[in-house]
């Protein structure tokens, strides 16, 4: 199959990102998102319903101006990966950041997207409300697809509220995970907890100035630790960013795991720890093969070019 | 088609006769789910007792090209587990193990026949919950859960089912096993743990389950506001949200359901509301406080006569009695009732609140509504005498009731799922092609349509060829919106 990488599109609406994969699947050429289709154009913030916490955005809106937008009135998206992805990025290649802790992945906040299929074909699911059961969960599937999949060209997003206050705390420990079991069986509810491994564990406590100020103190009597400026966090994004693996675990093995790698960004409730050398994957050939058979089915004729696993 | 004698002998072969059943008096406990109006008798049921039994039992459907119906507690409200006519029905009853609690990790693994509430008790001595609560949860099942991605009246802070499976066993519908995930989060590749819980029993069978438990929260506090009407309630709703404060449940009950839960279960409502609303707060002890005095104020300064807030939990208990029991409450007001799932943005609730009480004028009959107000998922009770020959009546006012919601936005169901109820008006929420790309999501599990089939999208021998009129989907609508 000839290679597309002479044409670059950078499409501005929806239709004429179908027609460019229509075209693409007609003339049988192939196509790798973010090299020959680039969403650059596709920027708008279409919709921000501040009463609902809920916005829709075409895919390629960067985080940055995303955050910029809601912040306006008071709310935010709660996905801080590293960088400046886009949110169809964030989707397609399931980034997060200290946050996922407590709200979750991409997966977790899409409520609805609109796709274009390999063949143009313009394919939405889900919907724009918080709460919806209709229909299979393309917006779900299409995370951690790597363009495999389809074109994410739009999606809508659950928000929520600024918090009030926002602080920081760092514990230095020769022993996180017993720290972190600590920390995790407490009734403590910290929006991010991270391990720096070896050596640290930082949280971020968000809410009204009491409540956070009171959990702080109930950290440093469990735990011990001191108040630390927020930047930590973006030490965390950039090892995060700088690791070429992952490490997934039981998170109550967390201990055993630690113990196996000398550096890491740990996210010990989601089980998972960034490392500096490359990882293999770990899917099982059964789910392989169920990838495999969706990708097939979604994109017959290979349209899309790159590797989701 | 009906099965020959030679199915049932290889079934009984492979899970004993006791597991068998064929007589037509055990088959017809079967015939429905919790949507009664939909009935049809299975072939046979079969109550496979582990893992292996279930992949035989659909081996066994692959190679007779046999279509399966699989079922939980039967409490589904769409009609998800209506057995095909001379189809299997595959119980998981008997897979009703908990097989293995890690706080450590902070899961529980589970079979599918396991009741939603034995999670939560199998882990509260220890201060840990799970958190999806949908009313039924003394009886549904797990397994019902995952295939329906069930809420319930807390998910507005945390989420839904699909937010805390972690894991699933998955017989594919030829009889093939996967484990999707583990205990650790983000696997690679597609999110097929998303694709999976809310398919309603159309991509096959989980036999076990890894769920994400939370730590009970260290405070609690339910307060219920009583308003003299329906706006008042609901522009508090929008006020606290607005606030910045998210609750763990905001629920809203109307005069006809607080006459209702009164008749049946004496909860004390406040006299003379026209709505009451339930807002309960979770969390660090600090938060909650702050949130409960805010809170308080909102609904004083949106026109409530009486607040009561609970002190303990059996307080609590009886201010939940007579929402949790609604449904079952309308039997003291009404002989029959038809109830919706439609889903509305929450700032658009008031409107469309408005416009259902005038259908319901309109048609002549009697409409409650209570409601998870937090995430605008509706469940108008449409009340109707069946022995006066209302229920076409009352069921084309249900549907025009989910067509004022998706014209608001919304969506056909937020909870209850699609099943056989509501396949003919996908249409209505999703074009040709919306739903051509459902369909390759199911071929790629279950290429021959054997596993539930007729649930889900519309098929033109449950619908007729010509589908109800499409409506623009509300993300297109953005689309379009733009353009002008």
């Amino acid at each position: 199959m000839p290679s597309a990488s002479d044409v670059v599109a950078s499409p501005r609406t929806l239709d004429q990102a179908a027609a460019f994969l229509a075209s693409a699947y007609a003339e049988s050429r192939s196509v790798q998102i973010g090299k020959d289709l680039l969403t650059d154009g596709l920027d708008r913030v279409l919709e921000h319903e501040a009463g609902d916490l809920t916005c829709t955005v075409e895919a390629g809106v960067r985080l940055s101006q995303l955050r910029e937008t809601l912040a306006a009135r008071g709310q935010r998206l709660s996905l801080d990966p590293p960088g400046n992805p886009t949110v169809g990025a964030c989707l397609a290649a399931n980034l997060s950041g200290p946050l996922r802790h407590r709200f979750g992945a991409p997966r977790d906040l899409v409520l609805g997207v609109t796709l274009v299929l390999a063949d143009g074909t313009v394919a939405n699911a889900g919907g724009k409300v918080v709460k919806n059961v209709a229909g299979y969960d393309l917006g779900k599937l299409v995370c951690g697809s790597r363009g495999t999949l389809a074109l994410i060209v739009r999606v809508s997003l659950r928000l929520h509220p600024l918090p009030q206050a926002a602080r920081t705390v760092v514990v230095e420990t020769d022993d996180s995970a017993a720290d972190t079991a600590s920390l995790l069986s407490s009734p403590l509810q910290p929006s991010a907890l991270d391990i720096l491994h070896p050596g640290r564990v930082a949280l971020l406590f968000e809410g009204s100035a009491a409540a956070v100020d009171d959990q702080i103190r109930r950290t440093r009597a469990l735990v011990g630790g001191e108040e630390a400026h927020p930047r930590v966090w973006d030490e965390v994004r950039e090892r995060q960013l700088a690791a070429l693996g992952r490490v997934r675990f039981d998170p109550g093995r967390l201990g055993e795991t630690l113990a196996r790698i000398d550096e890491a960004i740990a996210r010990p409730a989601a089980g998972v720890a960034y490392v500096p050398a490359e990882t293999a994957s770990d899917l099982a050939d059964a789910v392989r093969a169920l990838n495999e058979r969706i990708r097939a089915r979604f994109d017959p004729t290979s349209v899309f070019v790159g590797r989701a696993w | 088609m009906a099965l020959d004698d030679a199915v049932a002998r290889e079934l009984r072969v492979l899970l004993g006769d006791r597991f068998v059943l064929t007589e037509p008096e055990q088959l017809r406990v079967y015939d429905c789910d919790g949507l009664t109006g939909w009935r049809a008798q299975p072939a046979i049921v079969v109550l496979p007792g582990s893992t292996e039994e279930v992949q035989a039992v659909l081996r066994l459907c692959h190679r007779h090209a046999i279509p399966f119906v699989a079922r939980g507690a039967g409490t589904g409200l769409s009609g998800g587990a209506l057995p095909v006519a001379d189809g299997v029905v595959v119980s998981l009853a008997r897979l009703n193990r908990i097989l293995e609690v890690d706080l450590a990790s902070q899961r529980v693994v589970v079979e599918p026949g396991v009741a939603n509430l034995d999670v939560t008790r199998a882990v509260e001595s220890e201060g840990w919950f799970y958190a999806p609560d949908p009313s039924s949860q003394q009886v549904c099942t797990i397994g019902g859960n995952v295939a329906e991605n069930s809420g319930g009246a807390h998910c507005l802070k945390n989420g839904f089912t699909v937010n805390h499976v972690t894991g699933l066993t998955v017989v594919l519908p030829d009889g093939e096993l996967v484990e999707l995930g583990g205990k650790a989060l983000d696997p690679d590749g597609y999110d097929l743990l998303g694709a999976f819980v809310g398919s309603e029993g159309t991509l096959g069978i989980v036999t076990r389950i890894t769920l994400r438990v939370l730590r009970r929260p260290e405070a609690v506090t339910t307060l219920l506001a009583a308003f003299r009407t329906g706006d008042e309630a609901g522009s508090a709703v929008s006020s606290v949200i607005g606030a910045g404060i998210v609750p763990a449940a905001i629920e809203m009950m109307d005069a006809l359901t607080i006459q209702a839960a009164e008749a049946a279960y004496h909860p004390s409502y406040p006299a003379g509301a026209e709505a009451v609303l339930l807002v309960e707060l979770d969390g660090i002890a600090a938060q909650v406080a702050e949130d409960e005095v805010a809170v308080e104020e909102i609904c004083r300064g949106c026109g409530t006569f009486e607040i009561r807030i609970a002190k303990d939990e059996a307080e609590r208990a009886l201010l939940w009695k007579g929402r949790k029991g609604a449904f079952a409450a309308m039997g003291r007001v009404s002989p029959d009732y038809y109830v919706q799932d439609g889903v509305v943005p929450r700032t658009r609730l008031p409107e469309v609140l408005r416009r259902i009480a005038d259908l319901g004028d309109q048609y002549g009959l009697r409409v409650a509504n209570v409601f998870h107000a937090g995430d605008g998922n509706l469940h108008p009770l449409v009340l109707y005498d069946a022995e006066r020959g209302e229920a076409e009546r009352a069921k084309e006012l249900a549907e025009e009731i989910l067509t004022a919601c998706l014209d608001a936005g919304g969506s056909l169901t937020g909870e209850h799922g699609v099943g056989v109820d509501k396949a003919c008006a996908m249409p209505k929420m999703f074009s040709e092609h919306d739903l051509e790309a459902f369909k390759r999501l199911r071929r790629a599990f279950d290429p021959d349509g054997r596993a539930n089939p007729g649930k889900v999208l519309p098929t033109p021998r449950l619908c007729g060829e010509i589908p109800g009129p499409y409506r623009m989907h509300p993300l297109e609508r953005i689309g379009i919106a733009e353009r002008l």
